[in-house]
Protein backbone atom coordinates (compact mmCIF):
# COMPACT_ATOMS: atom_id res chain seq x y z
CA UNK A 1 0.00 0.00 0.00
CA UNK A 2 1.46 3.32 -1.00
CA UNK A 3 1.20 6.67 0.70
CA UNK A 4 -1.27 8.33 -1.68
CA UNK A 5 -3.65 5.39 -1.31
CA UNK A 6 -3.44 5.73 2.46
CA UNK A 7 -4.21 9.43 2.23
CA UNK A 8 -7.27 8.72 0.09
CA UNK A 9 -8.48 6.19 2.67
CA UNK A 10 -7.96 8.60 5.56
CA UNK A 11 -9.73 11.45 3.76
CA UNK A 12 -12.69 9.33 2.76
CA UNK A 13 -12.96 7.91 6.29
CA UNK A 14 -12.98 11.48 7.57
CA UNK A 15 -15.81 12.36 5.20
CA UNK A 16 -17.82 9.30 6.24
CA UNK A 17 -17.48 10.26 9.90
CA UNK A 18 -18.23 13.90 9.15
CA UNK A 19 -21.50 13.12 7.39
CA UNK A 20 -22.62 10.29 9.66
CA UNK A 21 -21.66 11.48 13.12
CA UNK A 22 -24.41 14.14 13.55
CA UNK A 23 -27.01 11.52 12.57
CA UNK A 24 -25.43 8.93 14.84
CA UNK A 25 -25.31 11.37 17.74
CA UNK A 26 -28.99 12.23 17.33
CA UNK A 27 -29.86 8.55 17.20
CA UNK A 28 -27.80 7.76 20.31
CA UNK A 29 -29.47 10.66 22.12
CA UNK A 30 -32.87 9.28 21.16
CA UNK A 31 -32.16 5.88 22.74
CA UNK A 32 -30.56 7.23 25.93
CA UNK A 33 -32.24 7.45 29.28
CA UNK A 34 -32.39 11.05 30.40
CA UNK A 35 -29.68 10.54 33.04
CA UNK A 36 -27.35 9.48 30.28
CA UNK A 37 -28.23 12.47 28.11
CA UNK A 38 -27.23 14.92 30.84
CA UNK A 39 -23.93 13.39 31.81
CA UNK A 40 -20.37 14.50 31.39
CA UNK A 41 -18.26 13.17 29.76
CA UNK A 42 -20.88 12.47 27.08
CA UNK A 43 -21.80 8.83 26.52
CA UNK A 44 -21.10 7.65 22.99
CA UNK A 45 -22.28 4.07 23.43
CA UNK A 46 -25.15 3.89 25.94
CA UNK A 47 -25.00 0.72 28.03
CA UNK A 48 -28.73 0.60 28.69
CA UNK A 49 -30.46 1.75 25.50
CA UNK A 50 -34.21 2.39 25.65
CA UNK A 51 -36.77 2.99 22.96
CA UNK A 52 -39.15 4.75 25.32
CA UNK A 53 -38.52 8.05 23.55
CA UNK A 54 -40.17 6.56 20.49
CA UNK A 55 -43.34 5.08 21.89
CA UNK A 56 -43.86 5.77 25.61
CA UNK A 57 -46.06 8.74 26.58
CA UNK A 58 -43.26 10.08 28.78
CA UNK A 59 -44.00 13.03 31.05
CA UNK A 60 -40.69 13.05 32.88
CA UNK A 61 -40.00 16.69 32.07
CA UNK A 62 -43.48 17.89 32.85
CA UNK A 63 -45.62 19.53 30.24
CA UNK A 64 -42.82 20.20 27.75
CA UNK A 65 -41.98 16.62 27.00
CA UNK A 66 -42.67 14.53 23.96
CA UNK A 67 -42.05 11.24 22.20
CA UNK A 68 -42.01 10.35 18.54
CA UNK A 69 -45.68 9.35 18.82
CA UNK A 70 -46.67 12.96 19.53
CA UNK A 71 -45.66 13.94 16.01
CA UNK A 72 -48.27 11.76 14.30
CA UNK A 73 -51.02 14.41 13.90
CA UNK A 74 -48.41 16.75 12.42
CA UNK A 75 -47.17 14.04 10.09
CA UNK A 76 -50.74 13.54 8.82
CA UNK A 77 -50.88 17.26 7.95
CA UNK A 78 -47.45 17.23 6.30
CA UNK A 79 -48.49 14.19 4.32
CA UNK A 80 -51.84 15.65 3.22
CA UNK A 81 -50.32 18.96 2.17
CA UNK A 82 -47.52 17.17 0.32
CA UNK A 83 -49.99 15.00 -1.60
CA UNK A 84 -52.40 17.83 -2.46
CA UNK A 85 -49.54 20.05 -3.63
CA UNK A 86 -47.82 17.32 -5.62
CA UNK A 87 -50.96 16.24 -7.47
CA UNK A 88 -52.01 19.78 -8.31
CA UNK A 89 -48.52 21.09 -9.05
CA UNK A 90 -47.21 18.18 -11.10
CA UNK A 91 -50.21 16.59 -12.79
CA UNK A 92 -52.74 19.40 -13.16
CA UNK A 93 -50.50 22.43 -13.75
CA UNK A 94 -46.84 21.58 -14.34
CA UNK A 95 -46.94 18.67 -16.78
CA UNK A 96 -49.58 20.15 -19.17
CA UNK A 97 -47.72 23.48 -19.20
CA UNK A 98 -44.40 21.75 -19.87
CA UNK A 99 -45.94 19.76 -22.73
CA UNK A 100 -47.45 22.88 -24.22
CA UNK A 101 -44.15 24.77 -24.06
CA UNK A 102 -42.12 21.89 -25.50
CA UNK A 103 -44.45 20.61 -28.25
CA UNK A 104 -46.01 23.82 -29.45
CA UNK A 105 -42.87 25.95 -29.05
CA UNK A 106 -44.85 28.91 -27.72
CA UNK A 107 -43.47 31.63 -25.52
CA UNK A 108 -39.86 30.71 -26.10
CA UNK A 109 -37.37 32.73 -24.12
CA UNK A 110 -39.98 34.55 -22.01
CA UNK A 111 -41.39 31.36 -20.47
CA UNK A 112 -38.03 29.86 -19.67
CA UNK A 113 -36.87 33.07 -17.99
CA UNK A 114 -40.08 33.28 -16.01
CA UNK A 115 -39.71 29.69 -14.79
CA UNK A 116 -36.11 30.32 -13.84
CA UNK A 117 -36.93 33.44 -11.88
CA UNK A 118 -39.96 31.90 -10.18
CA UNK A 119 -37.83 29.02 -8.95
CA UNK A 120 -35.35 31.49 -7.50
CA UNK A 121 -37.90 33.57 -5.54
CA UNK A 122 -37.12 33.26 -1.82
CA UNK A 123 -40.09 32.19 0.31
CA UNK A 124 -39.34 35.05 2.71
CA UNK A 125 -40.11 37.61 0.00
CA UNK A 126 -43.61 36.16 -0.46
CA UNK A 127 -44.69 35.57 3.15
CA UNK A 128 -46.55 38.88 3.36
CA UNK A 129 -48.64 38.38 0.18
CA UNK A 130 -49.35 34.71 0.89
CA UNK A 131 -50.37 35.43 4.46
CA UNK A 132 -52.79 38.11 3.25
CA UNK A 133 -54.14 35.95 0.41
CA UNK A 134 -54.73 32.95 2.66
CA UNK A 135 -56.36 35.11 5.35
CA UNK A 136 -58.57 36.71 2.69
CA UNK A 137 -59.68 33.29 1.41
CA UNK A 138 -60.43 32.15 5.01
CA UNK A 139 -58.00 29.29 4.53
CA UNK A 140 -55.62 30.12 7.37
CA UNK A 141 -54.53 27.05 9.34
CA UNK A 142 -55.94 24.63 6.76
CA UNK A 143 -54.28 22.08 4.50
CA UNK A 144 -55.68 23.97 1.49
CA UNK A 145 -54.17 27.31 2.46
CA UNK A 146 -50.73 25.86 3.02
CA UNK A 147 -50.97 23.85 -0.21
CA UNK A 148 -51.71 27.05 -2.14
CA UNK A 149 -48.51 28.63 -0.90
CA UNK A 150 -46.55 25.45 -1.68
CA UNK A 151 -47.67 25.62 -5.30
CA UNK A 152 -45.45 28.69 -5.60
CA UNK A 153 -42.37 26.47 -5.66
CA UNK A 154 -43.74 23.10 -6.86
CA UNK A 155 -45.26 24.42 -10.11
CA UNK A 156 -42.14 26.06 -11.61
CA UNK A 157 -40.04 23.12 -10.45
CA UNK A 158 -42.42 20.52 -11.92
CA UNK A 159 -42.75 22.47 -15.18
CA UNK A 160 -39.01 22.61 -15.57
CA UNK A 161 -38.48 18.93 -14.70
CA UNK A 162 -41.22 17.80 -17.07
CA UNK A 163 -39.93 20.00 -19.91
CA UNK A 164 -36.75 17.92 -19.82
CA UNK A 165 -38.70 14.66 -20.01
CA UNK A 166 -40.97 15.83 -22.84
CA UNK A 167 -37.95 17.02 -24.85
CA UNK A 168 -36.57 13.49 -24.57
CA UNK A 169 -39.53 11.55 -26.00
CA UNK A 170 -39.89 11.24 -29.78
CA UNK A 171 -42.66 13.30 -31.33
CA UNK A 172 -43.42 10.59 -33.96
CA UNK A 173 -45.48 8.46 -31.58
CA UNK A 174 -47.89 11.31 -30.93
CA UNK A 175 -47.97 12.22 -34.62
CA UNK A 176 -48.89 8.63 -35.45
CA UNK A 177 -51.70 8.83 -32.90
CA UNK A 178 -52.90 12.09 -34.46
CA UNK A 179 -52.95 10.44 -37.90
CA UNK A 180 -55.10 7.68 -36.38
CA UNK A 181 -57.64 10.38 -35.56
CA UNK A 182 -56.95 10.82 -31.86
CA UNK A 183 -57.66 14.32 -30.55
CA UNK A 184 -54.70 16.45 -29.48
CA UNK A 185 -55.80 16.42 -25.86
CA UNK A 186 -55.89 12.61 -26.00
CA UNK A 187 -52.45 12.58 -27.65
CA UNK A 188 -51.21 14.40 -24.58
CA UNK A 189 -53.04 12.43 -21.87
CA UNK A 190 -53.01 8.94 -23.38
CA UNK A 191 -49.78 8.93 -25.38
CA UNK A 192 -47.27 11.51 -24.14
CA UNK A 193 -48.09 11.26 -20.41
CA UNK A 194 -47.66 7.47 -20.53
CA UNK A 195 -44.18 7.85 -21.96
CA UNK A 196 -43.02 10.18 -19.21
CA UNK A 197 -44.20 8.11 -16.22
CA UNK A 198 -40.66 7.82 -14.79
CA UNK A 199 -40.36 11.61 -15.05
CA UNK A 200 -43.69 12.12 -13.32
CA UNK A 201 -42.59 9.76 -10.53
CA UNK A 202 -39.28 11.55 -10.01
CA UNK A 203 -40.91 14.98 -10.11
CA UNK A 204 -43.62 13.94 -7.64
CA UNK A 205 -41.17 12.42 -5.18
CA UNK A 206 -38.79 15.38 -5.21
CA UNK A 207 -41.71 17.80 -4.97
CA UNK A 208 -43.18 15.87 -2.06
CA UNK A 209 -39.86 15.89 -0.17
CA UNK A 210 -39.57 19.64 -0.67
CA UNK A 211 -43.06 20.09 0.80
CA UNK A 212 -42.37 17.71 3.67
CA UNK A 213 -39.25 19.68 4.64
CA UNK A 214 -40.63 23.20 4.10
CA UNK A 215 -40.74 25.42 7.14
CA UNK A 216 -41.26 29.16 6.61
CA UNK A 217 -44.69 29.15 4.91
CA UNK A 218 -45.89 26.52 7.39
CA UNK A 219 -44.66 28.67 10.27
CA UNK A 220 -46.82 31.63 9.29
CA UNK A 221 -49.83 29.76 7.86
CA UNK A 222 -50.48 26.93 10.34
CA UNK A 223 -51.11 27.05 14.09
CA UNK A 224 -52.89 24.01 15.49
CA UNK A 225 -52.48 20.23 15.23
CA UNK A 226 -54.80 18.20 13.03
CA UNK A 227 -57.51 16.75 15.29
CA UNK A 228 -58.43 13.72 13.17
CA UNK A 229 -61.86 15.08 12.29
CA UNK A 230 -63.43 15.40 8.88
CA UNK A 231 -63.59 17.95 7.35
CA UNK A 232 -60.07 18.44 8.65
CA UNK A 233 -59.41 21.05 11.32
CA UNK A 234 -55.87 22.14 12.16
CA UNK A 235 -52.90 21.85 9.85
CA UNK A 236 -49.60 22.41 11.66
CA UNK A 237 -46.79 20.49 9.97
CA UNK A 238 -43.89 18.54 11.44
CA UNK A 239 -41.11 21.16 11.11
CA UNK A 240 -43.26 23.80 12.87
CA UNK A 241 -44.09 21.35 15.65
CA UNK A 242 -40.44 20.38 16.25
CA UNK A 243 -39.20 23.97 16.06
CA UNK A 244 -41.85 25.17 18.51
CA UNK A 245 -40.59 22.70 21.07
CA UNK A 246 -37.06 24.01 20.72
CA UNK A 247 -37.68 27.72 20.23
CA UNK A 248 -40.92 28.52 22.04
CA UNK A 249 -41.20 25.87 24.76
CA UNK A 250 -37.41 25.84 25.25
CA UNK A 251 -37.82 22.16 25.98
CA UNK A 252 -34.87 20.14 27.22
CA UNK A 253 -36.54 16.81 26.50
CA UNK A 254 -33.67 16.07 24.13
CA UNK A 255 -34.34 12.33 24.01
CA UNK A 256 -37.93 12.78 22.86
CA UNK A 257 -36.97 15.58 20.47
CA UNK A 258 -34.20 13.50 18.90
CA UNK A 259 -36.59 10.55 18.54
CA UNK A 260 -39.32 12.71 17.01
CA UNK A 261 -36.77 14.39 14.72
CA UNK A 262 -35.41 11.16 13.30
CA UNK A 263 -38.84 9.56 13.08
CA UNK A 264 -40.30 12.47 11.12
CA UNK A 265 -37.25 12.72 8.84
CA UNK A 266 -37.69 9.09 7.75
CA UNK A 267 -40.24 9.67 4.94
CA UNK A 268 -37.91 12.17 3.24
CA UNK A 269 -34.90 9.93 3.68
CA UNK A 270 -36.63 6.83 2.33
CA UNK A 271 -38.11 8.66 -0.66
CA UNK A 272 -34.77 10.38 -1.31
CA UNK A 273 -32.89 7.09 -1.38
CA UNK A 274 -35.58 5.61 -3.63
CA UNK A 275 -35.31 8.51 -6.07
CA UNK A 276 -31.51 8.56 -5.87
CA UNK A 277 -30.80 8.32 -9.57
CA UNK A 278 -33.01 11.32 -10.37
CA UNK A 279 -31.51 13.42 -7.64
CA UNK A 280 -28.62 15.10 -9.46
CA UNK A 281 -31.05 16.28 -12.14
CA UNK A 282 -33.75 17.38 -9.70
CA UNK A 283 -31.33 19.19 -7.44
CA UNK A 284 -30.12 21.33 -10.28
CA UNK A 285 -33.34 23.24 -10.13
CA UNK A 286 -34.79 23.89 -6.78
CA UNK A 287 -35.67 20.47 -5.42
CA UNK A 288 -35.22 20.08 -1.69
CA UNK A 289 -33.68 23.40 -0.76
CA UNK A 290 -36.84 25.43 -0.23
CA UNK B 1 -37.20 20.32 -37.72
CA UNK B 2 -39.56 17.83 -36.17
CA UNK B 3 -40.82 20.13 -33.47
CA UNK B 4 -41.77 22.75 -36.06
CA UNK B 5 -43.54 20.05 -38.07
CA UNK B 6 -45.67 19.24 -35.06
CA UNK B 7 -46.53 22.84 -34.41
CA UNK B 8 -47.37 23.43 -38.09
CA UNK B 9 -49.83 20.54 -38.09
CA UNK B 10 -51.65 22.10 -35.18
CA UNK B 11 -51.37 25.74 -36.17
CA UNK B 12 -55.05 26.56 -35.87
CA UNK B 13 -55.49 24.29 -32.91
CA UNK B 14 -55.89 25.80 -29.46
CA UNK B 15 -54.92 22.74 -27.42
CA UNK B 16 -51.65 24.41 -26.43
CA UNK B 17 -53.66 27.17 -24.79
CA UNK B 18 -55.90 24.84 -22.79
CA UNK B 19 -52.86 22.92 -21.57
CA UNK B 20 -51.23 26.16 -20.51
CA UNK B 21 -54.37 27.61 -18.94
CA UNK B 22 -53.88 26.19 -15.40
CA UNK B 23 -50.31 27.48 -15.41
CA UNK B 24 -51.46 30.93 -16.55
CA UNK B 25 -54.04 31.05 -13.77
CA UNK B 26 -51.36 29.90 -11.36
CA UNK B 27 -48.97 32.58 -12.60
CA UNK B 28 -51.52 35.36 -12.15
CA UNK B 29 -52.62 34.24 -8.67
CA UNK B 30 -49.33 33.10 -7.18
CA UNK B 31 -46.79 35.30 -8.85
CA UNK B 32 -48.24 38.40 -10.49
CA UNK B 33 -50.67 39.09 -7.67
CA UNK B 34 -48.14 38.62 -4.83
CA UNK B 35 -45.74 41.01 -6.58
CA UNK B 36 -48.56 43.54 -6.96
CA UNK B 37 -49.49 42.95 -3.31
CA UNK B 38 -45.90 43.67 -2.25
CA UNK B 39 -45.83 46.96 -4.15
CA UNK B 40 -49.24 47.89 -2.76
CA UNK B 41 -48.24 47.12 0.82
CA UNK B 42 -44.91 48.85 0.55
CA UNK B 43 -46.45 52.03 -0.88
CA UNK B 44 -49.30 52.41 1.63
CA UNK B 45 -49.72 53.04 5.34
CA UNK B 46 -51.85 51.12 7.80
CA UNK B 47 -54.85 53.31 6.88
CA UNK B 48 -54.34 52.74 3.15
CA UNK B 49 -53.03 56.13 2.07
CA UNK B 50 -50.26 56.25 -0.51
CA UNK B 51 -46.84 56.98 0.95
CA UNK B 52 -43.15 56.51 0.37
CA UNK B 53 -42.40 56.43 4.07
CA UNK B 54 -41.71 52.67 4.19
CA UNK B 55 -38.85 52.99 1.75
CA UNK B 56 -37.53 56.21 3.26
CA UNK B 57 -37.64 54.50 6.65
CA UNK B 58 -35.44 51.70 5.28
CA UNK B 59 -32.94 54.25 3.96
CA UNK B 60 -32.29 55.47 7.49
CA UNK B 61 -32.93 52.18 9.30
CA UNK B 62 -29.84 51.81 11.54
CA UNK B 63 -30.10 47.98 11.45
CA UNK B 64 -30.43 47.41 7.71
CA UNK B 65 -26.71 47.88 6.87
CA UNK B 66 -25.82 45.30 9.54
CA UNK B 67 -28.46 42.90 8.20
CA UNK B 68 -27.13 43.23 4.65
CA UNK B 69 -23.57 42.75 5.90
CA UNK B 70 -24.53 39.62 7.86
CA UNK B 71 -26.37 38.30 4.79
CA UNK B 72 -23.29 38.90 2.63
CA UNK B 73 -20.98 37.18 5.14
CA UNK B 74 -23.39 34.26 5.40
CA UNK B 75 -23.57 33.82 1.63
CA UNK B 76 -19.81 34.16 1.08
CA UNK B 77 -18.93 31.88 4.00
CA UNK B 78 -21.48 29.16 3.35
CA UNK B 79 -21.24 29.14 -0.45
CA UNK B 80 -17.44 29.32 -0.36
CA UNK B 81 -17.08 26.39 2.03
CA UNK B 82 -19.80 24.36 0.32
CA UNK B 83 -18.26 24.77 -3.13
CA UNK B 84 -14.81 23.93 -1.74
CA UNK B 85 -16.01 20.85 0.16
CA UNK B 86 -18.34 19.68 -2.62
CA UNK B 87 -15.75 19.98 -5.40
CA UNK B 88 -12.97 18.34 -3.33
CA UNK B 89 -15.29 15.53 -2.36
CA UNK B 90 -16.30 14.98 -6.00
CA UNK B 91 -12.66 14.81 -7.10
CA UNK B 92 -11.78 12.45 -4.25
CA UNK B 93 -14.80 10.27 -4.98
CA UNK B 94 -13.58 9.77 -8.54
CA UNK B 95 -10.46 8.06 -7.21
CA UNK B 96 -12.33 5.74 -4.88
CA UNK B 97 -13.23 2.12 -5.47
CA UNK B 98 -16.75 1.96 -6.88
CA UNK B 99 -18.22 0.34 -3.75
CA UNK B 100 -16.87 3.06 -1.46
CA UNK B 101 -18.02 5.67 -3.94
CA UNK B 102 -21.52 4.20 -3.96
CA UNK B 103 -21.63 4.25 -0.18
CA UNK B 104 -20.43 7.86 -0.15
CA UNK B 105 -23.17 8.85 -2.59
CA UNK B 106 -25.83 7.25 -0.39
CA UNK B 107 -24.45 8.84 2.78
CA UNK B 108 -24.32 12.30 1.26
CA UNK B 109 -28.00 12.05 0.35
CA UNK B 110 -28.96 11.85 4.03
CA UNK B 111 -28.06 15.44 5.05
CA UNK B 112 -29.88 16.75 1.98
CA UNK B 113 -33.06 14.86 2.74
CA UNK B 114 -33.36 15.53 6.47
CA UNK B 115 -35.69 18.54 7.02
CA UNK B 116 -33.55 21.61 7.79
CA UNK B 117 -35.41 22.16 11.05
CA UNK B 118 -34.31 18.69 12.18
CA UNK B 119 -30.76 19.48 11.05
CA UNK B 120 -30.98 22.52 13.33
CA UNK B 121 -32.09 20.29 16.19
CA UNK B 122 -29.21 17.89 15.50
CA UNK B 123 -26.68 20.71 15.65
CA UNK B 124 -28.21 22.04 18.87
CA UNK B 125 -27.32 18.67 20.39
CA UNK B 126 -23.81 18.77 18.91
CA UNK B 127 -23.06 22.36 19.92
CA UNK B 128 -24.35 22.00 23.49
CA UNK B 129 -21.78 23.57 25.81
CA UNK B 130 -22.39 21.28 28.78
CA UNK B 131 -23.05 17.85 27.35
CA UNK B 132 -22.23 18.17 23.64
CA UNK B 133 -19.63 15.98 21.92
CA UNK B 134 -17.84 18.85 20.11
CA UNK B 135 -16.86 20.57 23.30
CA UNK B 136 -15.91 17.24 24.80
CA UNK B 137 -13.39 16.73 22.00
CA UNK B 138 -12.05 20.26 22.35
CA UNK B 139 -11.63 19.84 26.09
CA UNK B 140 -9.97 16.44 25.79
CA UNK B 141 -7.47 18.07 23.45
CA UNK B 142 -6.83 20.63 26.18
CA UNK B 143 -8.58 23.40 24.30
CA UNK B 144 -11.07 25.73 25.99
CA UNK B 145 -14.78 25.02 25.63
CA UNK B 146 -16.46 27.21 23.04
CA UNK B 147 -19.83 28.90 23.38
CA UNK B 148 -20.82 28.14 19.79
CA UNK B 149 -24.33 29.50 19.75
CA UNK B 150 -24.23 32.14 22.45
CA UNK B 151 -21.24 34.19 21.41
CA UNK B 152 -21.75 37.07 18.99
CA UNK B 153 -18.53 36.31 17.15
CA UNK B 154 -19.18 32.63 16.57
CA UNK B 155 -22.96 32.54 16.07
CA UNK B 156 -22.86 33.08 12.31
CA UNK B 157 -19.99 30.61 11.92
CA UNK B 158 -21.98 27.98 13.82
CA UNK B 159 -24.92 28.41 11.44
CA UNK B 160 -22.57 28.32 8.44
CA UNK B 161 -20.96 25.07 9.63
CA UNK B 162 -24.37 23.44 10.04
CA UNK B 163 -25.34 24.65 6.56
CA UNK B 164 -22.09 23.25 5.14
CA UNK B 165 -22.87 19.84 6.61
CA UNK B 166 -26.33 19.95 5.14
CA UNK B 167 -25.59 21.41 1.75
CA UNK B 168 -22.09 20.55 0.54
CA UNK B 169 -23.59 17.22 -0.68
CA UNK B 170 -25.66 19.32 -3.07
CA UNK B 171 -22.53 20.69 -4.73
CA UNK B 172 -20.90 17.26 -4.53
CA UNK B 173 -23.74 15.43 -6.32
CA UNK B 174 -23.93 17.99 -9.15
CA UNK B 175 -20.17 18.18 -9.73
CA UNK B 176 -19.74 14.44 -9.36
CA UNK B 177 -22.42 13.74 -11.98
CA UNK B 178 -20.63 16.18 -14.31
CA UNK B 179 -17.22 14.56 -13.71
CA UNK B 180 -18.69 11.13 -14.44
CA UNK B 181 -20.06 12.32 -17.76
CA UNK B 182 -16.73 13.56 -19.15
CA UNK B 183 -16.08 11.08 -22.00
CA UNK B 184 -12.98 9.00 -21.27
CA UNK B 185 -11.65 9.33 -24.83
CA UNK B 186 -10.95 12.99 -24.04
CA UNK B 187 -8.59 11.96 -21.26
CA UNK B 188 -7.03 9.29 -23.46
CA UNK B 189 -6.42 11.78 -26.28
CA UNK B 190 -4.93 14.31 -23.85
CA UNK B 191 -2.65 11.68 -22.34
CA UNK B 192 -0.74 11.56 -25.63
CA UNK B 193 0.56 15.07 -24.87
CA UNK B 194 1.95 13.87 -21.52
CA UNK B 195 0.26 16.53 -19.36
CA UNK B 196 0.72 17.03 -15.62
CA UNK B 197 -2.24 16.33 -13.36
CA UNK B 198 -2.97 20.04 -13.03
CA UNK B 199 -2.77 20.60 -16.82
CA UNK B 200 -5.15 17.71 -17.32
CA UNK B 201 -7.61 19.22 -14.86
CA UNK B 202 -7.23 22.75 -16.18
CA UNK B 203 -7.51 21.99 -19.89
CA UNK B 204 -9.68 18.85 -20.09
CA UNK B 205 -11.80 18.46 -16.96
CA UNK B 206 -12.52 22.08 -16.10
CA UNK B 207 -13.99 23.12 -19.47
CA UNK B 208 -16.20 20.03 -19.41
CA UNK B 209 -17.60 20.65 -15.92
CA UNK B 210 -17.91 24.42 -16.21
CA UNK B 211 -21.69 24.32 -16.79
CA UNK B 212 -22.12 22.24 -13.62
CA UNK B 213 -19.93 24.67 -11.67
CA UNK B 214 -22.01 27.64 -12.82
CA UNK B 215 -25.25 25.84 -11.95
CA UNK B 216 -23.98 24.76 -8.52
CA UNK B 217 -22.66 28.24 -7.72
CA UNK B 218 -25.88 30.02 -8.71
CA UNK B 219 -28.22 27.59 -7.00
CA UNK B 220 -26.14 27.38 -3.85
CA UNK B 221 -25.97 31.17 -3.65
CA UNK B 222 -29.74 31.52 -4.03
CA UNK B 223 -30.28 28.57 -1.68
CA UNK B 224 -28.20 30.17 1.07
CA UNK B 225 -29.91 33.53 0.50
CA UNK B 226 -33.26 31.80 1.01
CA UNK B 227 -31.98 30.23 4.25
CA UNK B 228 -34.23 30.69 7.25
CA UNK B 229 -34.88 27.38 9.01
CA UNK B 230 -31.43 26.75 10.50
CA UNK B 231 -31.13 30.32 11.74
CA UNK B 232 -34.60 30.20 13.30
CA UNK B 233 -33.90 26.98 15.20
CA UNK B 234 -30.26 27.54 16.15
CA UNK B 235 -30.10 31.26 16.87
CA UNK B 236 -33.37 33.11 16.31
CA UNK B 237 -31.42 35.87 14.57
CA UNK B 238 -29.30 36.62 17.61
CA UNK B 239 -27.33 37.21 19.67
CA UNK B 240 -28.11 40.83 18.81
CA UNK B 241 -28.21 40.95 15.04
CA UNK B 242 -25.36 38.46 14.62
CA UNK B 243 -27.42 36.00 12.54
CA UNK B 244 -30.22 38.26 11.29
CA UNK B 245 -30.10 37.73 7.53
CA UNK B 246 -32.48 39.41 5.11
CA UNK B 247 -34.99 36.50 5.15
CA UNK B 248 -35.13 36.63 8.90
CA UNK B 249 -35.41 40.41 9.01
CA UNK B 250 -38.46 40.29 6.71
CA UNK B 251 -40.04 37.71 9.01
CA UNK B 252 -39.34 39.90 12.07
CA UNK B 253 -40.93 42.97 10.47
CA UNK B 254 -43.89 41.04 9.14
CA UNK B 255 -44.71 38.70 11.99
CA UNK B 256 -43.00 39.97 15.14
CA UNK B 257 -43.42 43.74 14.66
CA UNK B 258 -46.62 43.05 12.64
CA UNK B 259 -45.71 45.70 10.09
CA UNK B 260 -46.45 44.25 6.61
CA UNK B 261 -45.62 47.60 4.98
CA UNK B 262 -41.95 47.76 5.91
CA UNK B 263 -41.72 43.98 5.47
CA UNK B 264 -43.09 44.39 1.92
CA UNK B 265 -40.53 47.12 1.16
CA UNK B 266 -37.79 44.75 2.39
CA UNK B 267 -39.26 41.94 0.27
CA UNK B 268 -39.01 44.12 -2.83
CA UNK B 269 -35.38 44.83 -2.00
CA UNK B 270 -34.84 41.07 -1.59
CA UNK B 271 -36.53 40.28 -4.93
CA UNK B 272 -34.41 42.96 -6.62
CA UNK B 273 -31.21 41.37 -5.25
CA UNK B 274 -32.26 37.92 -6.47
CA UNK B 275 -33.34 39.32 -9.86
CA UNK B 276 -29.95 41.01 -10.17
CA UNK B 277 -28.02 37.81 -9.38
CA UNK B 278 -30.10 35.71 -11.79
CA UNK B 279 -29.98 38.44 -14.47
CA UNK B 280 -26.20 38.74 -14.30
CA UNK B 281 -25.88 34.95 -14.51
CA UNK B 282 -28.17 34.81 -17.57
CA UNK B 283 -26.21 37.63 -19.20
CA UNK B 284 -22.71 36.24 -18.68
CA UNK B 285 -23.27 32.47 -18.80
CA UNK B 286 -25.46 30.07 -20.73
CA UNK B 287 -27.34 29.13 -17.58
CA UNK B 288 -30.66 28.52 -19.37
CA UNK B 289 -29.01 26.04 -21.72
CA UNK B 290 -27.16 24.38 -18.85
CA UNK B 291 -30.45 23.90 -17.02
CA UNK B 292 -32.18 22.53 -20.11
CA UNK B 293 -34.70 25.36 -20.18
CA UNK B 294 -33.65 26.14 -23.72
CA UNK B 295 -32.68 23.76 -26.49
CA UNK B 296 -30.09 24.70 -29.08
Amino acid sequence: MNVSKLIVIIISAAFFIYFLFPIYWTFVTSIKQSVDIFSYPPIFFPSKPTFENYYAPSQEFGAVSLTALNSIPYMVSSFAVGIITTIAGTFLIGAPAAYSIVRYAKGGKVFSRMILFMIMVPAAAFIIPFFQIVIHLHLIDTWWGLSLSYLSFTVPFATWMMMGYFYDIPVEVEEAALVDGVSRMRAFYDVAMKMVVPGLTATSILGFITCWNEFLYALILTFSPYNFSFPPVGSQTVPVFISSFVVIEKSFAWGGLAAAGLFTALPSIILGLYAQKYLARGLTLGAVKG
Amino acid sequence: MKLLGFSRVVKRDKTWFFLLLPAIAYFLLFFAYPVYNLFYNSLTTQSGTITSQNFSYLLKDPYLPTVLWVTLLYVIGAVGLEMLAGISLAIIAQNLASKVRGALQIITILPLMIPPVIVGLMFLLLYDTNYGPIDFFLRSLGLPAVNWLGSTNLALLSVILADVWRYSPFVFLIIFAALQSVPSHLYEAAMLEGPSRWQMFRHVTLPMIRPALVVALLLDTIGVLKGFDLIYVLEGGGPGLATTVLSYYIYIWGFVYNNPHVAAALSILFLAIVLLIVGVTIKFTKIEEYLGLKRK
